[in-house]
């Protein structure tokens, strides 16, 4: 006790010794990431910590607003020629950071770069609908997808533009060391392993930064990202889970910053084979999992239990299917039904990378209802072979947590449910119909009615059972500004400060 | 002592390529690092079209051979994550590992050695029983909490020195502390057990009796020959020091090359792991033979032809 009020005024001398400090140097902002950057290249790569980075320097085809609208960023307006074109025109103020005009080249250009499969952008698959893009004039360009397309647009999102003449001069490697993009910050200097500096682009065509200069570091400990907020060290840091987000509400200078991500948190079933290919038994699962002790026992972080595979912040949130109710009573009594069959071991396929603690609560539900459940743990890169392998190998059981980065049905549901999909266990010609009008059908009513009909499909047949969307948690210093949004960007432009 | 280093270098190439070997096996056992660089929505057909790039679609024999012959040229490749070459990543990491194994060096024999001393010389004194115990916390605490600790207590509480990060000197006296003391308790028992023993020879006893005084018999006699175990303890424990930081560096966010190890495992960087080994195999022979040089120095009745008293 006498410890921890010592604590508490330290923490008050502590901060108010920074705080002079803090009003006068406001121009740096210090951002405590979990790794480094793997790369700068927005296309050589596909992780957060790289991304929280560069989405800073590149400017990107289209943007989200902080309610989740797609809006204008380097395209200004866009219209569909055809099924298959879409036309956009392109703001005309807006110049690299080396002073080069960005045109409708440099966007060809960008969209060539990441569709090449030579080039083998680990986002390949998030754009190789598009089979061609050509320049009209300099601020126009046509894109065309080898079909009817509705999600290229929240796809184009995440298309970052790169300068032509800064590429094919310099190289990927040398451009992945020192990227040049037309973002509102400017990349400084990147000491491996250390940080990563921007300054502000004072040019900058839309909103400037409110801060002259960002640094991210790579602190991979979470309680050191703690401390390093707690002593103002650092101003926001990134990945916290639910016990040092309580921890945080009881610092004088900082605070737990929540948002509820387009992450789904579900329960696979490998319905293929027996016993799970009866719908009883899984039915009987989906009744087993306290879905609501999950998320306010176990994560208490924000998260929000959903009936359907997807999420409120998902195109295709229909919004109007209960969860199943927690009943383990009838999931006995569904279990009995089966009989003997019921007994057969399962395996419980998981990765230290999920939260253990639902695993093995899962687990205990399931075993306490009478199924014969066995956690197998593996690493990550195991887990995920294991998950796009033949129905026959796959594991019988996975909890597992689903983002497109894209924030639509189409994303999380094609790949899971659609037959002969690597990632599906489930073969059905309504569920494949329906799935396949949601992917090709530019009607919004109508892709919204097919997404309607699956989540019903779902919740009827239960191929798998959708458990939550997921929240994430960091740590902001008492001034910062900052509204986190669905699609774990972190634009330095959209952030303020006020002591 | 010609034919002794030929016959050690000998050695050292048959155990490096032995240690490459077998991380080049071992690791591609372990699965495929394709799986974890795209994201979930990749098709198959990503997924091939990346193993293809990476050159992992080819039969391990084939890989083997082509890592020997780049290996030979001195050509670790490129990291399959950052997508640059591994020789970068690794030459950007060493001299933060250098640095703290230098620091925890210091804090470890600096403090470990003359402790070990006192405690030997003066070891029925009260006060030498609360050193011992200081020793034995140091040992007994794990890193990740004392570092912890050390984090709250000088950085969040005092203020005195910056929490986590690399950059100037103030940087390094944290880590240096919290990886140095666990290294310092082994010097310190170390020395005490070498000292003690040769404070129990008949030499020792005879130059009393002629009445040389303690610090002239301790620089003399005694410091020369309880030397040798330090040594050989050292070379071990520098080799752990550049090897074992992982945790310290982690705590810390020290951008060293035992974090850099970790991460390049569990995302499956093969190269970036084969580039680490291969310096970490050349750094722990290369110790071992300077200590084995040292012998001779300090006791000229080691000779270097592989015969020791």
């Amino acid at each position: 006790m006498v410890w921890k009020a010592g604590l508490i005024g330290a923490i008050a001398v502590a901060a108010a010794f920074a705080a002079p400090v803090d009003a006068q140097a406001k121009d740096v902002l210090t951002i405590d990431l979990v790794n480094e950057p793997s790369s700068l290249d927005p296309h050589g790569q596909w992780n957060p910590d790289s991304y929280y980075v560069y989405r800073n320097v590149f400017d990107n085809m289209v943007t989200r607003d902080n309610d989740g609208e797609i809006v204008p960023q380097v395209a200004e307006s866009w219209e569909r020629l055809s099924d298959t074109e879409v036309q956009f025109n392109l703001r005309d103020d807006i110049t690299f950071h080396d002073g080069e005009p960005l045109t409708a080249e440099d966007v060809v250009y960008s969209v060539e770069r990441i569709t090449d499969p030579e080039f083998a952008s680990p986002q390949l698959g998030q754009f190789d609908k598009i089979v061609k893009a050509e320049a009209k004039d300099d601020q126009t360009v046509v894109l065309t997808t080898d079909g009817p397309y509705p999600v290229l647009l929240p796809q184009l999102v995440k298309l970052s533009i790169v300068p032509k003449h800064v590429v094919e001069e310099v190289g990927a490697e040398e451009f992945n060391l020192k990227p040049v993009g037309s973002g509102p910050y400017v990349f400084e200097e990147w000491r491996r392993g250390v940080q990563v500096t921007l300054t502000r682009n004072e040019d900058y065509w839309g909103d400037k930064g409110a801060f002259a200069t960002a640094v991210f570091r790579a602190v991979p400990d979470a309680a050191t990202r703690l401390a390093d907020l707690q002593s103002g060290a650092a101003d926001l840091v990134v990945t916290l889970d639910s016990d040092q987000a309580r921890q945080l509400e009881t610092y004088p200078n900082a605070k737990p910053l929540i948002v509820q991500t387009e992450r789904v948190g579900y329960f696979a079933m490998n319905s293929t084979k027996a016993p799970l290919d009866d719908v009883r038994i899984r039915r009987a699962i989906a009744l087993a999992i306290d879905k609501e002790g999950i998320v306010e026992g176990i994560l208490a972080g924000g998260e929000q239990v959903v009936g359907e595979l997807v999420s409120p912040a998902h195109f295709g949130w229909v919004g109007d299917i209960e969860p199943f109710s927690y009943d383990p009573e009838e999931a006995k009594s569904l279990i009995a039904e089966v009989g003997e069959a019921a007994k057969t071991p399962m395996k419980l396929a998981t990765s230290p990378v999920f939260d253990q603690k639902i695993v093995q609560a899962i687990q205990q539900m399931l075993t306490e209802v009478g199924l014969n459940v066995e956690i197998e743990m593996t690493d990550m890169a195991t887990w995920l072979r294991n998950q796009q392998v033949s129905n026959e190998e796959a594991p019988m059981l996975t909890f597992s947590r689903w983002s497109c980065a894209c924030q639509d049905a189409d994303g999380i549901m094609f790949p899971l449910l659609r037959s002969g999909q690597s990632w599906s266990r489930w073969s059905s010609d309504e569920v494949d119909a329906l799935l396949d009008r949601g992917r090709s059908s530019l009607d919004e009513a109508e892709r919204l009615e097919a997404y309607g009909a699956l989540h019903e499909l779902v919740k009827e047949e239960v191929p798998l059972i959708p458990l939550y969307q997921a929240a994430i948690i960091y740590g902001g210093n008492e001034a910062l500004e900052w509204m986190p949004t669905a699609n774990e960007s972190m634009f330095l432009n959209r952030m303020g400060w006020s002591e | 002592m010609v034919l002794f280093i030929l016959r050690r270098l000998g050695q050292a190439l048959i155990a490096i390529f032995g240690v490459m070997t077998l991380v080049f096996f071992i690791q591609r056992l372990t699965g495929d690092p394709t799986y974890l660089l795209v994201p979930e929505t990749a098709t198959q057909a990503d997924i091939e079209a990346m193993r293809r790039s990476l050159g992992l679609d080819q039969p391990i024999i084939v890989q083997y051979m082509s890592f020997l012959r780049d290996i030979a040229q001195f050509d670790f490749g490129r990291s399959y994550v950052q997508r640059i070459p591994v020789t970068t990543i690794i030459a950007s990491r060493l001299p933060y590992t250098l640095q703290l194994a230098g620091g925890a060096l210091l804090v470890s024999f600096g403090l470990g050695v003359p402790l070990g001393v006192v405690m030997a010389l003066w070891r029925d004194r009260p006060a030498t029983k609360l050193l011992t115990g200081f020793v034995f916390a140091s040992q007994s605490m794990p890193t990740f909490w004392s570092g912890i600790l050390f984090i709250l207590f000088f950085a969040v509480w005092l203020g005195w020195l910056p929490p986590s990060g690399a950059g100037g000197i103030e940087n390094l006296i944290l880590p240096s502390f919290a990886l140095g003391l666990l290294s310092m308790a082994t010097f310190a028992r170390v020395t005490r057990t070498a000292m003690l023993d040769e404070l129990s020879k008949d030499y020792v006893r005879s130059a009393r009796a002629r009445g040389v005084a303690t610090p002239r018999l301790f620089w003399r006699h005694l410091a020369r020959n309880a030397a040798i175990p330090v040594i050989s303890v050292a070379a071990l424990e520098i080799s752990q020091l550049l090897a074992g930081a992982v945790i310290v560096e982690t705590v810390f966010a020290w951008p060293g090359l035992g974090l850099l190890t970790v991460q390049s495992i569990v995302s499956r960087d093969f190269l970036v792991v084969q580039g680490i080994v291969l310096i970490g195999a050349f750094v722990t022979i290369a110790l071992n033979f300077t200590a084995d040089i040292l012998y001779s120095v300090v006791d000229p009745r080691i000779r270097l032809d592989g015969s020791r008293p």
